[in-house]
């Protein structure tokens, strides 16, 4: 008699990705801001890889990532989901499913734990399948694993100095788009920052893309990449460039650091509403959420689990203190690149403070999302003057971030002075996130105004005298001068008291 | 607390804590948030985290003769679940997990509600999956309640609240065993429940699966649900032949990413159900906006239906028992398991694996297959 049979449900297992196949096999990826992809791309270049960066989600995307995937999505699942879901529509129309299958790859991050970004896999998942990709090859990568080994065919090695080209792009990256947002606002003519940030991204692109490290040992390259002058220089040309644009600093401009959710506070585009460009729009300077940051977190959160278990585990002390010094050399090499750039980027927030100041309000062992940074970056903007305004970027129904917003009432009510917007984005709802935003940005606008006029009365100066001042130092019109903190928030009103301490001296 | 409670029971009492004076906040209910959450949220969240509010206003409410002197909220970042060891990790849901820190907000916003009522709020954080760590954590948040308290004292309540526990749970997988065995003797349907230990909340559940139960059919939960070697072998056989599996309580072969502890019990339920011919019918329960579940919507399903089992699914469960559109949907699943049940046992017996514990051969599966068919509308 024949034996009855029954075949169960099996999860997405991708065909591996050889060795072979790297030089004729293109690996997609995206989901960062655009310089620093174009880096990662340079990097990936550089180690023999054929790279794509996918394009910035739209709100087309955001739709197909809903049609295609569980209900209930959180928006960044939806926008990269759906992002991924018709690039490869597009790719299979002029090319064919097949040929799509053979010679393309996607490349993400997953796996931070129980969050659904750790299982965005599915969504992937069921989205290739729904559309017909079944065959299309995914590969996930840890976020925080330095030394990962070779996805399933060896196709692409998850070594070091795979992610060290990767963090090197980050930071270098990062310090563009801070240079870049501090510069824009400010310039006498528009379209100069637009034009030298996309140019010097182009110019360094090609120095991670030629670098040497394709050819050396893999234990060389980390030696290599702390050691070497290339990207200092690099960037010390960078700052040449941006050098050359003009910059009128006494414009009064509130200035609103971006927090919330990795993806949204990163993106720069639909999935967010353009938000940073409509802040500037809006007569803001943005101060924009660095993915270092996020490194520098992730690392603590490591740290602190390895603290937790000294006494427990007899290798704790020791990991414990090698996060530490990798904390150590991460912050070393941001301020070394920073200092490049005339130490116009903003400098890094220290992980130990961040943590004392949310502690009463969050557990610091609460990891999903940005748990207490989160509010540590709030209270820390606050307290330090460096933003006029926070505004918190969180999806809808994003699991960890709504509990660091809920907490963060604790935080308003014992501040009540402090200008937190907390907006719930949802992808399609622009005009209610926005004009939420812009409740809390008129009153930025005119704390920024207040700031600057308290400030030219201190100083006992006018605004036509200030600008008398700033002809008589035109190194201040450069756009990489560095302009102190000198106690206020706003970037005219230090520029201010920075004049008149010039003219006094 | 759902699937932990009787930890903090046996820890409790190992610390001299009497019975009488460990107070649970009731159910939750409509009427508890009306009363005791109002003003008190924060954001919109599940249910599940949102109706916090309400337990911790009850608590914090109570009159002076009732009066609690702590309010003890731990934060579970970990779970002690029976998966341990054969998946990547074994967290809590992170809105759960962070759910204390962020009701608290609720209580502090205006004023400190705690410190006005003089009650001590402690809340630690504890990794229950973790079983060395919890007295490291636990112990600097109980010397709060109890200042002499040691952290050997500590380490030996612990040990006794993860054997109460232990306890507690091999006694319901044993009721399980027995229910199944009932059920496997008489060739009678039973449904598995697949939804997260708060759904046994009567508030949060809406006791849905009791409502089934009036019509005769025995229901298991997934995280109770036996775990005997025998019963696990014979019902994993094929799997484990082919290698998809590495042990009866693997999931990567449906589910790779298997870090929080609830969704992985959730997986392995699905399976389970899949598998074993007297589930002829899987009740999956989802609150409002829960992300744990919702990626997980489409392989349990999958994973059950593809089995010929029947599968019936209350999502977006909130505050309100939706009563109607409730009893209508039971009755439709039950005039389904009437209809087809017997078809559906018969079947899965056919394709299980000969040598099952409950004393069931092939070849009788065989023949109840045939039988089945024969009789199975076209």
């Amino acid at each position: 008699m024949e034996t009855a049979k029954l075949e169960h449900y099996l999860a997405y297992k991708p065909q591996p990705f050889t060795r072979a196949e790297r030089d004729r096999v293109t690996i997609l990826f995206g989901g960062l801001h655009w310089r620093v992809e174009r880096l990662i791309q340079g990097a990936m270049g550089n180690l023999g890889y054929r790279s794509q960066v996918l394009p910035t989600a739209t709100r087309e995307d955001l739709l197909t990532g809903r049609e295609l995937a569980d209900i209930g999505q959180c928006c960044p699942t939806s926008f990269t989901t759906g992002n991924l879901a018709n690039v490869l529509r597009r790719e299979t129309q002029q090319r064919g499913a097949k040929e799509v299958a053979s010679n393309y790859v996607y490349v993400t991050a997953g796996a931070c734990g129980a969050c659904r970004f750790g299982q965005y896999h599915q969504s992937y998942e069921l989205a290739l399948r729904n559309a017909g990709l079944d065959s299309f090859r995914m590969f996930l990568l840890a976020q925080n694993g330095l030394e990962q080994g070779a996805a399933e065919g060896g196709g692409l090695e998850l070594n070091l100095p795979f992610t060290l080209g990767a963090i090197w792009a980050v930071i270098v990256g990062d310090l563009i788009q801070d240079v870049e947002y501090q510069i824009r606002p400010y310039e006498v003519n528009p379209g100069d920052t637009e034009r030298v940030a996309k140019e010097s991204i182009e110019y360094l692109h090609g120095i991670f893309d030629r670098s040497p490290v394709s050819g050396m040992a893999k234990w060389s390259a980390p030696l290599w990449y702390v050691g070497t002058r290339r990207f200092v220089d690099a960037l010390r040309e960078v700052r040449r460039r941006f050098d050359q644009i003009e910059v009128d600093r006494l414009r009064v401009k509130p200035v609103v650091k971006i927090t919330g959710e990795f993806y949204l506070q990163t993106v720069e585009g639909e999935p967010n509403y353009n938000i940073h460009r409509w802040l500037e729009s809006e007569g803001a300077e943005v101060y924009p959420a660095a993915i270092t940051i996020w490194l520098d977190y992730l690392m603590r959160l490591a740290g602190q689990d390895y603290a937790d278990h000294i006494g427990i585990d007899r290798h704790a002390r020791l990991k414990a203190g090698a996060i530490k010094a990798g904390q150590g050399l991460l912050r070393w090499t941001y301020n070394r690149m920073r200092k490049a750039l005339a130490d116009l980027p903003h400098e890094m927030p220290d992980q130990r403070e961040i943590r004392t100041l949310a502690a009463p309000y969050y557990h610091s062992r609460l990891n999903g999302g940005e748990g207490d940074m989160l509010i540590g970056k709030a209270l820390w903007a606050y307290h330090h003057k460096k933003a006029h305004m926070t505004c918190e970027l969180s999806p809808y129904s994003c699991m960890p971030n709504t509990m660091s917003v809920g907490a963060m009432a604790a935080v308003t009510g014992k501040y009540p002075d402090m200008l937190y917007a907390p907006l719930e984005i949802k992808g399609d709802a622009e005009v209610h996130a926005l004009s939420r935003c812009q409740m809390i940005l008129t009153e930025a606008k005119r704390r920024a105004q207040r700031e600057f006029e308290d400030t030219l009365k201190v100083n006992g100066i006018t605004l036509e005298r200030a600008r008398e001042l700033l002809e008589s130092f035109p190194e201040m019109k450069r756009a990489t001068y560095r302009v102190p903190r000198l106690g206020a928030a706003g970037t005219a009103a230090n520029l201010v008291h920075h004049l008149a301490a010039r003219a006094r001296s | 607390m759902w699937s932990t409670h009787q930890f903090w029971v046996g820890l409790f009492g190992a610390l001299g804590v009497e019975g009488r004076k460990l107070v649970f906040s009731s159910d939750t209910s409509e009427e508890q948030s009306r009363q005791f959450a109002k003003g008190r949220g924060t954001v919109d969240c599940c249910y599940p985290v949102k109706c916090m509010s309400g337990h911790y206003g009850e608590l914090v409410a109570r009159d002076k003769h009732r009066k609690i002197d702590v309010l003890f909220s731990p934060m579970i970042a970990s779970l002690p679940s029976f998966l341990k060891g054969h998946v990547v990790d074994n967290l809590a849901c992170p809105r759960v997990m962070a759910g204390p820190e962020n009701i608290k907000s609720g209580f502090l916003k205006e004023n400190d509600a705690f410190k006005e009522r003089s009650i001590r709020y402690v809340t630690p954080l504890v990794s229950l999956a973790d079983a060395p760590l919890v007295p490291k954590q636990l112990h600097p948040h109980l010397k709060e309640i109890f200042p002499e308290l040691g952290l050997e004292e500590t380490k030996e309540a612990v040990r006794q609240g993860f054997e109460a526990l232990e306890a507690f749970n091999t006694q319901a997988r044993r009721r399980g065993r027995a229910v199944l065995e009932h059920c496997a003797a008489e060739d009678r349907p039973c449904l598995l429940v697949i939804a997260r230990p708060y759904h046994m909340d009567p508030g949060i559940g809406h006791e849905i699966e009791v409502d089934l139960q009036a019509f005769g059919y025995p229901v298991l939960w997934a995280q109770y649900f036996p775990t005997d070697p025998d019963l696990l072998e014979w019902i994993f056989a094929a799997d484990l032949k082919a290698g998809r599996i590495r042990s009866t309580f693997d999931v990567a072969d449906v589910w790779p990413s298997s870090y929080s502890a609830n969704t992985n019990e959730i997986l392995w339920g699905a399976k389970v159900a899949a598998r074993v011919p007297w589930v002829a019918g899987v009740i999956r329960l989802a609150s409002y906006e829960c992300g744990m579940d919702q990626p997980t919507y489409t392989p349990v399903q999958q994973i059950v239906e593809r089995s010929g089992t029947l599968f019936f699914s209350f999502q977006e469960l909130d505050s309100t028992k939706p009563a109607g559109s409730v009893k209508i949907r039971v009755e439709t699943i039950a005039h389904y398991l009437q209809k087809y049940a017997a078809e559906i046992i018969a079947k899965k017996k056919a394709v299980a694996a000969p040598g099952c514990p409950f004393g069931t051969s092939p070849t009788e599966n065989s023949a109840a297959a045939e039988a089945a068919s024969a009789a199975a509308p076209a």
